[in-house]
């Protein structure tokens, strides 16, 4: 693992002292920079087009989006009816499908946070040949494809009669999300003093009360961003949780949304519950921006 | 030192394994939770994925299983899935490394520009399969085709061909993650010391130059490790293309599913499948120890 970096996404580096205004700088709007922009706006223009229309197709009569043969980019006319259609529709209830969702995503959070402290704290004091060998496990967690995963647990769990269960849904999801988690953590425990804990083990603190009392609390903004992005990984998820759903009672908003839009549900329930879905993510990717890390998500590259 | 208050003859204390290593057995320890965890949810089904594909149903051996998903068109669906990810990998790395060195420049608006860089990573990926099947439908509809009308082209029928059923896949899957490569190179920019570009600018090294010979070397192992992230997930694409394309051209992933589904909770024959995929990301994972470890 590296030392954590602060360079958040864009780029800003918080802790280093910035050197002198490099040369090559641009700092006004000049000629030269007009390529700059209109290449800006471009790619800001493919990165939202998509975004706007989730909302253009949940706000406009379907007239003018889903049956249309040449669907309008600017809407003639708005609506609710699409949301209040797709949200009471019988043969895919919403609010069972969004507890589902809920309950799954919570779980997850939960178990990423109660697993992720006492693994990057491990990993944090190890040597580092072993927190690289372990850390590559992890890795290797998350390149593996779901879908093969999600067959023979399927099966384990249709036979235990744990299939559907939001805990069956989320111990699979989490490993997704564990993996994240960890890396997050590990990065904000090597940032702190390791004094802090032998500190506090001289004051005759056991192990456990020095992580749980001393530690996690200086590491608090960070357990929050890993819980979130765990709940994020969750909220979106849809390959487990198609896999392990059970048709008798609920999937999550994913799997509906995937199962209107593969011709076996109404396709406006798909519209409705992609609208109410993508609005929470939306506010929660913009909020964890600064600690989604280049350096967790390549598990601790060095240039 | 403490050999000095031994007497002659006396054995030298020998330490217990624990004792030796009791500073890396306790944090080992702590791992030990996570470690069980992904051994049980992991690794597990994965060894019982390729157990089930040399079974039959009455768990004798079998090689039917390869045999019969080879008749069906394996090696087309292995093809497809390659194409597709070498295509993704491709766009997504063009795009990413523009946004990136966009991104490593001061400029008003940096910060909205790198927030909207960064937005289709919280899009659920059925949402972004069914809004780019909204924008390339093969029905000659869909909002491209309305914008290609502002400029007199004639509709295109956008699943006509699987070359470009592939091409607007792989459009879709570059826009859901192109943030994550972006990410991952900004954190490369950031190891860079700005003083390589301005000794660069003194020796007369205009943008390009600078670029070729400061920035990617720079960038070198952040790219490396992208790639193989980034590749080893997009084998796995799945609901992205199948809300897309369905199953023209077949990949890997959706003839799991479907497989799957039509069993009847059999896994024996989607799991020949899932083992060719196994195959296919495990060359990954290897890569990135070999890479990884070099350092």
């Amino acid at each position: 693992m590296t030392a954590p970096s602060t360079a958040a996404v864009d780029g800003t580096n918080r802790a280093a002292v910035r050197p002198p205004a490099p040369v090559f700088r641009p700092r006004r709007f000049t000629l030269s920079n007009i390529g700059l922009y209109a290449s800006m706006c471009l790619i800001s223009l493919f990165f939202l087009f998509p975004i706007y229309l989730i909302f253009l197709i949940g706000f406009t009569p379907d007239q003018y989006t889903l049956f249309s043969g040449r669907p309008p980019i600017i809407p003639p006319q708005l609506t609710w009816s699409n949301l209040q259609a797709g949200l009471s529709a019988s043969n895919a209830p919403f609010l069972p499908s969004m507890y589902l969702s809920l309950e799954v995503a919570f779980f997850v959070g939960a178990l990423a946070i109660l697993i992720g402290i006492p693994t990057a704290y491990g990993l944090s004091r190890l040597g580092s040949k072993l927190a690289y060998g372990l850390t590559t496990v992890l890795f290797v967690v998350n390149m593996l494809p779901s879908i093969t995963i999600a067959i023979p647990i399927s099966v384990q769990f249709i036979r235990i009669g744990l299939y559907g269960s939001p805990i069956s849904i989320g111990l699979t999801q989490e490993l997704l999300a564990l993996p994240v988690t960890v890396f997050l953590l590990v990065g904000a425990f090597q940032g702190l003093p390791r004094d802090l804990e032998n500190q506090a083990r001289v004051d005759g603190a056991g192990r456990f009360r020095a992580i749980y009392g001393n530690l996690v609390p200086l590491v608090a903004p960070a357990l929050a961003a890993a819980f979130l992005l765990a709940w994020m990984l969750s909220w979106d998820e849809s390959t487990f949780a198609l896999i392990l759903y059970n048709p008798a009672t609920s999937a999550t908003l994913p799997v509906n949304i995937f199962l209107a839009f593969t011709g076996r549900g109404n396709p406006v329930v798909g519209v409705a519950f992609s609208c109410v879905a993508t609005i929470p993510v939306i506010v929660l990717t913009v909020f964890l921006q600064k600690y989604l890390k280049g350096e967790d998500l390549a598990a601790g590259v060095r240039g | 030192m403490a050999l000095d208050h031994r007497g002659a003859g006396e054995p030298a204390p020998v330490a217990t394994f624990f004792e030796r290593h009791q500073d890396q057995l306790i944090p080992f320890l702590f791992v030990l939770p996570a470690l069980a965890y992904v051994g049980y949810f992991a690794f597990l089904p994965t060894y019982q994925t390729i157990q089930y594909s040399f079974q039959t149903p009455i768990l004798s051996f079998t090689y039917y299983n390869y045999q019969a998903n080879v008749q069906s068109g394996l090696y087309s669906w292995i093809s497809n899935t390659l194409w597709l990810t070498a295509g993704a990998l491709a766009l997504q790395f063009g795009l990413a490394l523009g946004v990136a060195s966009i991104l490593n420049r001061g400029f008003r608006g940096k910060t909205i520009f790198a927030t909207i860089a960064i937005l289709p990573i919280g899009i659920a990926t059925v949402v972004a399969g069914f809004t780019f099947n909204q924008i390339f439908p093969g029905t000659g509809a869909g909002y491209a085709n309305s914008i290609l009308a502002y400029f007199g082209i004639a509709p295109v029928y956008w699943l006509a061909h699987p070359w470009l059923a592939l091409l607007v896949v792989i459009i879709a899957d570059s826009w859901k993650n192109t943030s994550l490569v972006i990410i991952i190179l900004v954190a490369g920019y950031a190891t860079i010391p700005r003083t390589l570009y301005q000794a660069a600018a003194i020796d007369g090294a205009g943008a390009l130059r600078q670029f070729v010979h400061v920035t990617l070397p720079g960038l070198r192992g952040f790219i490396v490790m992208a790639l193989l992230i980034r590749g080893a997930q997009e084998v796995n694409i799945f609901q992205l293309a199948y809300i897309m394309i369905s199953s023209y051209p077949q990949l890997l992933t959706v003839q799991i599913y479907l497989l799957w589904e039509s069993s009847g909770g059999y896994p024996y024959i989607a799991s020949a499948v899932s083992t060719v995929l196994l195959g296919i990301v495990t060359v990954f994972i290897v890569v990135v120890i070999v890479v990884g470890g070099r350092k």
